[in-house]
This record gives C-alpha cells, sequence and structure tokens, in this order.
C-alpha cells in the first residue's frame, strides 16, 4: 500500500521575464515521506517550492493538493521585520491559538525553549530557523516545506537539524518537502530525491538517482560516494520504481 | 452640548485627538509594511486631488479621496507580490501630483486657494464638517483594524509565512492601502498634506524605543502622539506658531528626549 498521496504535481513549467525557469516538473508527495530537492544554483529550486505552497500560481501545469492540506513553510532567507517588537512566543501565536504547554513542548523541540521570552530581533539567523520550524510544527502541517533549513545554521547544527526534521516526520506523520545542498547529510533519511535543473534531470531513491548520469555530470562522482555510504533503510515499501526515471534528455 | 462645539479651541482639539487615536495603529502597521513612504505621496498627489475637487466644484476631501484611490488601486495592480512599492514610482508619482495640483489650483477662477493651508494644514480651522468626517472615517478604520488585525500583523512579520498559512495576502495589502488612503483624505485639513507621514511616522519611532509588542508598541505611539499635540497646541496658542509644524517639532523634539533616555539608561530590548 502506498502511502496517502498528499500533493500532485504535473507538469508544472513556470518562466519569468520570458526566461524559463521550470519545465514540464511532474512529481508526488506522500504522507510520511521525505522529499529531498537538489540541483546547482539557479535550478529552480525555490521557485518550485513556492508553487508547491501556493505562493506562485501563474504556472502551467496542474497542483493537485489534498481537500484542506496545511502546509508549514520555512523559507530559504527569512526576512526578519526588526521595525515591530515581537516576542518569540507571539511569533509563534501569530495566527493561530496554541497552548502555553504546545509552545513549550515545541521550542524544546527545536531546542530553543530558552529563548521563548526573546524579541524576535535579537536572535541569530540560526536560532530563527529553529524558531520558525518549531512554528510550523504548531500548526499541525501534513506537509512541512523546508527550504534550504540549514542556511546560516553551523555545522554541527545541520546535523541536528536534519535529526529534528526526521523526529517531525514520525511525529507529525506529515510529508517533507527539502531542499538542500548538504547532499551527504540529507540522503539518509530521504525517500525520494528530485534532481533539479530547470527539468526534472532524474528522480527516484537516493542510490539510484546517484547512480544516474545526469546526476553524475551535475554534481561530479565524489557526490555520488557521498550519498552511497549511508545505507537507506526502508521502514515501509514504496511504489516508486528502484530505478530512476529519467525525464526529458533533449 | 452641541453649543461647546462653537469654541474653535474645542473642535481643534477634538480633531486632534481623533487623529491621534487612529494614527497611532495605523502608523505603527505602516512602519512595519514599510509603507511610510505611501502616505507621503498620497499626501503630495491630494494637492492634485483638491484642484481636481475645485475644479468639479465638489468638496475637496472627494477630490483627494477620488485621486489617493486611483494611485493604491493602480500600485497594487503593478507591485509584485514580494517586492516593497518601489521609492522611484512612489516619488515620481508623488511631485508629479504636487506639481499638477498647483498648478491647476493658480489656474482656477475667483478666490483663490489657501494652498498654506492645504501644504501645512490648520487645525485650527477645523468646522463642525470636518470633525464628521474625521470621526466617521477613524471609527470605519478602527472597526477593519480590530477585524483584521491577526492578519494585518501576520502579513507585516511575513509576507511569505503568512501566504503559506492561508492569509490572502495580496487582499490584505490592497485593503490596507486603501484604509491609508481614506486616513490621508481626513488627516489632509488637520496636518496638511507635506505632514501628514510626520505624524505617522514620528511618535511611532519614539515608540519602538522601548516597546516589547505590536500592541504595546500601538499604545505607545498614541501617548507620544498625544504629548506631540498637546506640545504643538499650546505651542500655537501661546507663541502663534502654525499648528501641523508645531505638532511635528514637538513630537521629534521628544523623540530625541526618548533616544537620549534611553541611550542613558540602556533598557534591555532583547
Amino acid at each position: 500500500m502506498p502511502a496517502e498521496l498528499l500533493l500532485r504535481a504535473d507538469n508544472i513549467s513556470y518562466s519569468q521575464g520570458g526566461r524559463l525557469i521550470l519545465d514540464s516538473i511532474s512529481f508526488e508527495l506522500r504522507r510520511g515521506e521525505i522529499t529531498t530537492i537538489i540541483g546547482p544554483n539557479g535550478a529552480g529550486k525555490s521557485t518550485l517550492t513556492n508553487i508547491v505552497n501556493g505562493l506562485i500560481d501563474k504556472h502551467s501545469g496542474v497542483i493537485e493538493r489534498s481537500p484542506g492540506l496545511r502546509i508549514g513553510y520555512l523559507p530559504q532567507k527569512v526576512y526578519v521585520n526588526t521595525l515591530m517588537p515581537l516576542s518569540v512566543e507571539r511569533l509563534l501565536r501569530l495566527t493561530r491559538k496554541s497552548s502555553d504547554e504546545e509552545i513549550d513542548h515545541a521550542l524544546t523541540q527545536s531546542e530553543v525553549g530558552h529563548l521563548r521570552r526573546r524579541q524576535v530581533g535579537s536572535l541569530s539567523e540560526g536560532e530563527l530557523k529553529r524558531v520558525l520550524l518549531a512554528r510550523t510544527t504548531l500548526g499541525k502541517p501534513d506537509l512541512l516545506v523546508l527550504d534550504e533549513p540549514t542556511a546560516g545554521v553551523d555545522v554541527s547544527g545541520e546535523v541536528r537539524m536534519y535529526q529534528l526534521i526526521g523526529e517531525l516526520r514520525q511525529q507529525l506523520q506529515c510529508a517533507v518537502l527539502l531542499v538542500s545542498h548538504d547532499l551527504h547529510l540529507v540522503m539518509s533519511q530521504t525517500d525520494q530525491v528530485l534532481c533539479l535543473n530547470q527539468h526534472l534531470c532524474c528522480s527516484g531513491l537516493p542510490e539510484s538517482v546517484s547512480r544516474h548520469p545526469e546526476y553524475l555530470a551535475l554534481f561530479g562522482p565524489q557526490a555520488s560516494e557521498s550519498i552511497a555510504v549511508y545505507a537507506h533503510h526502508h521502514d515501509h515499501e514504496h511504489d516508486v520504481a528502484a530505478a530512476p526515471e529519467a525525464h526529458r534528455h533533449d | 452640548m452641541t453649543e461647546l462645539l462653537d469654541d474653535f479651541m474645542l473642535r481643534a482639539l477634538l480633531a486632534g485627538l481623533i487623529m491621534v487615536a487612529i494614527a497611532a495603529p495605523m502608523g505603527c502597521l505602516m512602519v512595519w509594511q514599510r509603507l511610510a513612504f505611501l502616505s507621503d505621496t498620497l499626501g503630495h498627489a491630494a494637492v492634485l486631488g483638491v484642484g481636481l475637487g475645485l475644479l468639479l466644484q465638489v468638496k475637496p476631501i472627494f477630490g483627494v479621496l477620488a485621486v489617493a484611490l486611483v494611485i493604491v488601486f493602480s500600485l497594487s495592480r503593478v507591485s509584485s507580490f514580494n517586492s516593497a512599492l518601489s521609492e522611484t514610482t512612489l516619488a515620481i508619482i508623488s511631485h508629479t501630483g504636487l506639481a499638477g495640483g498647483i498648478i491647476l489650483v493658480g489656474l482656477l477662477p475667483g478666490p483663490g486657494v489657501n494652498l498654506e493651508a492645504i501644504l501645512f494644514g490648520d487645525l485650527l480651522a477645523t468646522t463642525r464638517g470636518d470633525l464628521l468626517n474625521l470621526l466617521l472615517t477613524t471609527a470605519l478604520l478602527v472597526v477593519l483594524l480590530l477585524r483584521h488585525w491577526r492578519a494585518f500583523v501576520a502579513v507585516s512579520v511575513s509576507r511569505e509565512i503568512a501566504q503559506a498559512e492561508g492569509i490572502e495576502v495580496r487582499r490584505v495589502q490592497f485593503l490596507m492601502y486603501v484604509m491609508i488612503a481614506l486616513l490621508v483624505a481626513v488627516m489632509m485639513k488637520v496636518m496638511g498634506v507635506l505632514l501628514i507621514a510626520a505624524m505617522l511616522v514620528i511618535p511611532t519611532s519614539s515608540a519602538r524605543l522601548f516597546s516589547r509588542s505590536p500592541e504595546q508598541m500601538v499604545l505607545i505611539s498614541g501617548l507620544y502622539g498625544l504629548a506631540a499635540l498637546a506640545g504643538g497646541m499650546t505651542g500655537s496658542f501661546h507663541f502663534d506658531w502654525q499648528t501641523g509644524p508645531a505638532i511635528v517639532v514637538s513630537a521629534t523634539l521628544m523623540l530625541l528626549l526618548t533616544l537620549a533616555v534611553t541611550r542613558v539608561f540602556k533598557p534591555r530590548l532583547d
């Protein structure tokens, strides 16, 4: 039994100022699965996440979201409005009512419980990322969209951040769509990799993507080795073909 | 009771109080969303509205409102979701509106218009009609603010996150623009087109120095506005200063004083 389908993207293309940014992208996101988008700079990764979370709607193709789908979104660059005085606690309560216990739990889980009374403007980038991650979990999202969640986080924090994302997936039973540069850190947990370079070069399980010629052309053989080091544990069956699906080679 | 309103000083005081009450929340929202320059633009372009109002022989306030609404409608169509309004675009609209308005007002036949009152306001000349306009508009704005406060604050913090969580950011933003247009139209009489933005920004900046929540900032801005009003009206009454400019200068003096005090005491803001 494949897990519940939460979102289906069918033949998504997007151009901006006459320049094609995304070309015929199709994929599915299922409950409990982590999908990682990898690709070079300018590949359209952030654009794709913004189409998934609804920030960009002028695209061609179809996005089908399961009815009532709740999305939690962590942007890559978080612009903090320091013109507004705002405590961390208030930031968490911005658009929903949460109990003190829920807020404590969410902050503690992201290891930022001590920041509860701090002003948002005084946080470091890494602290803010964790606070915002805690915030997205309060909405009990079905789908977490995380655009480079470790940008601005120090190296030891990166490992912890990916552990945390894995924990959240278990706890919330949500799908995770992740944009990442840290190939070797992400891959151990990922169920599906979308290798993006305007078009979808290849997609599938991490091991199979890592052997795909287009992936090797983009990232070089070292990247492939770094993925291969990590064994991929299956805790459920996939109906995704083990062999990478090749899309459009032109 | 109503004969009390015969006293021009009392009418001025009431108009000032209402203005301060609505300038505090609106000013905070505009500062948070970096829209202070928009109020300035609408203020300058209001001169064109006054001219058009006189030309078409309707009340100037309707001309001002019409021009302001046309501007915010156009801006909301051209501005993209992510970017703030372009300063260049705003500056062009602002100064073209002002220049065009002054030419138009100069060309109009009949008894000349008191340009100075338009530019710098004339609080002491507040009529019962002005007072009613101000009161009704403020009531409408307060209702809208209370209804949409949560969305306004969320959009101010991050448009991206608000949108992803189901707030219709473009609609909220457009509502905000229309509210600013309304505010500018009624504040013009009191503060003058050139000084509206000052009343929205300066007390707010003082409040930011030591407030710790959005609502606290609104409240403290209101208190600073009140103090500036008191200072300005006193200066105007006793020393014959122009009221609008006197209010602005006292607001700035209080900002400087607050800056000095917070430097000395350094309250922990984190």
